[in-house]
């Protein structure tokens, strides 16, 4: 558990959680203030930048840094909140299939199929068409979209764990299907949906980021990365730092979570320690 | 062999059917749940009530949802998908103007992809438990958490703004003329024999198909090294040793073959990643293919061309899942016989 990755990625999503609850404290400014005398200022270390707004204003005038900070509050939310969502719905059928096998999982595995036959950036960006926009609508298409990922690799890996002889022991031993589903096969299957859990949740921040991009995530006025980003990319040219600067925050949260989720899988699988992959 | 391909390829195709008309009705029902209203973009400010019922007849949607489905696929069938609401035009024409750029920008990247992925796969097996590995292992972890998105604004920034390299914008240069051919303009031009006209097409691909290439590669690479790592520990691999081949013949020769075949089904499974990655990509490359089609589309709330588009996706990912399963039977004798 002290490899370096798990002490990396783990510190890089504290310091984001960190600034997404205590983001009114940490902010240096109101992201949704708008100072139209100071538009598009570059950072502070640049020529001509101002101590009063760090890393600079963005088209509007609007703090870059704070925006930054308040931004983190819907990556790590929808982050957090579609990974739990996908982890449920995706290893509920998982655990059905793997366990009980025959039509069950016949039915399940065309499901995750069929689903997979669409690119995801797709699918979500068509049920965000259909759902209309909005946090909950975001978190809604990332949950349908991803628990296929999920259910795959938890299917396959509690088909393993089904055919162990502890589970056949509590079969003689007269439990019941759940009992045995929830007490003895989940959590043999536990490290690997830990693990799978901590990546999703940086792949729900890119993917908010791409609906946000596209115009589908949260309204105008809530500061987001990939709002961010969008918005930035009509001024690229004269002022680059605005859309490199929420770049950047994306990519050390979503590095944090891969961190975090390759370190735990080597941790919680013996087999994969001693190869040191 | 060659009725072992024609079998696989038959049970693709059939299973391809059915999965191609849920989807298409999973697409069609989400649509419809849209808050917005589709007529209000078609009819002009000042239209009464009278003229949206005439439009809405006109279009069918005073009919139930299920009959609007079957009339949508009976069209479907006959290869009528509709007219664009934004774009005034028939939705398949838009489509086969723009497919052929979005498959020749993702074929590209998957080349360019490959050409990064074989080298740092092997240079990841070759440096294995040395501290190169480590700093290696580093790098690939960033790049995992680098989307194509951001790795497209990054390269048109560094080398199209800043640097001033490479093009940034569309197929060719303005005033080029696109020629009447398969719509691939690597093909055209060589028809045509205009070798200038393709290195300015070429040019104009390279920074969207490196920025589909640098998100993708990531997850080629580290199928490469884990199964060269679990070659390396095979009995031809030992047998190889001990006749005396050097390494680099071992690895070359023997290896990289047994470890295509892993790395050939996550292409296959992971393709519509990459062709996914063309939405947000060609949209910051103002390239004029399906993927931007569908931005368009989303922003205009343009139902069935995005219909068309969702089924687009749905069919070429099928398509190239196919083809994929057909590799794999040549180039595993195992599954020949089969």
């Amino acid at each position: 558990m002290r490899s370096p990755r798990v002490v990396i990625g783990g510190a890089i999503v504290v310091a984001m959680v960190i600034c997404a609850v205590f983001a009114p404290q940490i902010a240096p400014n109101d992201p949704a203030n708008q100072d139209l005398l100071n538009m598009l200022l570059p950072p502070m270390w640049e020529e001509g930048g101002s101590a009063d707004y760090p890393f600079g204003t963005d088209s509007l005038g609007r703090c870059i840094l704070s925006q930054m900070i308040y931004g983190a509050r819907v990556a790590l939310f929808v982050g957090f909140v579609a990974a739990i969502g996908a982890t449920l719905l995706g290893t509920t059928l998982a655990l059905l299939a793997g366990y009980f096998g025959g039509w069950i999982d016949r039915a399940i595995s065309h499901l995750v199929d069929l689903w997979m036959s669409l690119p995801p950036v797709v699918l979500s960006v068509t049920l965000m068409v259909g759902f209309g926009t909005g946090v909950g609508n975001v978190i809604l298409s990332i949950v349908l979209v991803d628990w296929t990922r999920f259910c795959r690799v938890v299917r396959s890996e509690v088909m393993v764990v089904a055919r162990k002889d502890f589970v056949a022991a509590a079969k003689l031993l007269g439990f019941g299907n759940i009992r045995i589903i929830l007490r003895e096969i989940l959590p043999s299957v536990t490290p690997l949906i830990i693990t799978l859990f901590t990546l999703q949740v940086g792949i729900g921040i890119i993917v908010e980021a791409i609906l946000s991009f596209v115009g589908l995530s949260v309204p105008a006025d809530v500061p987001a990365w990939g709002q961010m980003i969008a918005q930035a990319r009509n001024y690229m040219y004269q002022a680059p730092w605005g859309i490199i600067l929420p770049i950047i925050a994306m990519f050390v949260t979503v590095l944090g979570f891969n961190l975090l989720g390759e370190g735990l899988r080597v941790a919680l699988d013996p087999r994969l320690r001693k190869r040191n992959i | 062999m060659f009725n072992s391909l024609i079998n696989v390829a038959a049970r693709r195709l059939a299973g391809a059917v059915p999965t191609v008309l849920l989807l298409s009705m999973v697409v069609f029902f989400v649509l419809r749940a849209l808050p917005a209203d589709p007529l209000a973009l078609l009819l002009p400010p000042n239209a009464t009530q009278a003229d949206a019922e005439v439009v809405r007849k006109a279009l069918g949607l005073d009919r139930s949802i299920i009959v609007q489905y079957l009339i949508w696929l009976r069209d479907a069938l006959s290869g009528n998908l509709g007219n664009s609401i934004a774009f005034r035009e028939p939705v398949m024409r838009l489509l086969a103007n723009s497919l052929p750029a979005t498959l020749e920008l993702s074929f590209v990247g998957l080349a360019f992809a490959l050409i990064i992925s074989i080298p740092g796969g092997l240079l990841l097996y070759g440096t294995r438990g040395t501290f190169i590995e480590s700093v290696l292992d580093v790098i690939v972890v960033c790049m995992l958490s680098i989307p194509s998105f951001l790795w497209a604004i990054f390269l048109l920034l560094g080398f199209g703004v800043m640097l001033g390299w490479l093009p940034f914008s569309g197929r060719v240069d303005p005033g080029i003329v696109i020629p009447d051919g398969t719509g691939f303009l690597l093909i055209d031009y060589i028809v045509a024999v205009q070798w200038g006209y393709w290195q300015n097409a070429f040019s104009h691909l390279i920074l969207p198909a490196m920025a589909l290439a640098l998100g993708f590669s990531p997850l080629v690479i580290r199928v490469l090294r884990s199964s060269l790592l679990e070659a390396s520990e095979d009995h031809y691999v030992t047998v190889a040793r001990q006749r005396g081949l050097n390494e680099r013949q071992i690895i070359l020769k023997h290896m990289l073959r047994n470890s295509a075949l892993p790395t050939i089904t996550l292409i296959g499974a992971q393709f519509g990643f990459l062709f996914g990655g063309t939405l947000l990509v060609e949209t910051i490359f103002s390239y004029p293919g399906i993927g931007n089609l569908m931005v368009q589309a989303v922003r205009n709330h343009d139902l069935p061309l995005i219909q068309g588009i969702a089924l687009v996706f749905c069919i070429t990912t099928l398509a190239i899942n196919t083809v994929v399963d057909i590799l794999y039977v040549v180039l595993n004798p195992k599954l020949r016989r089969a």
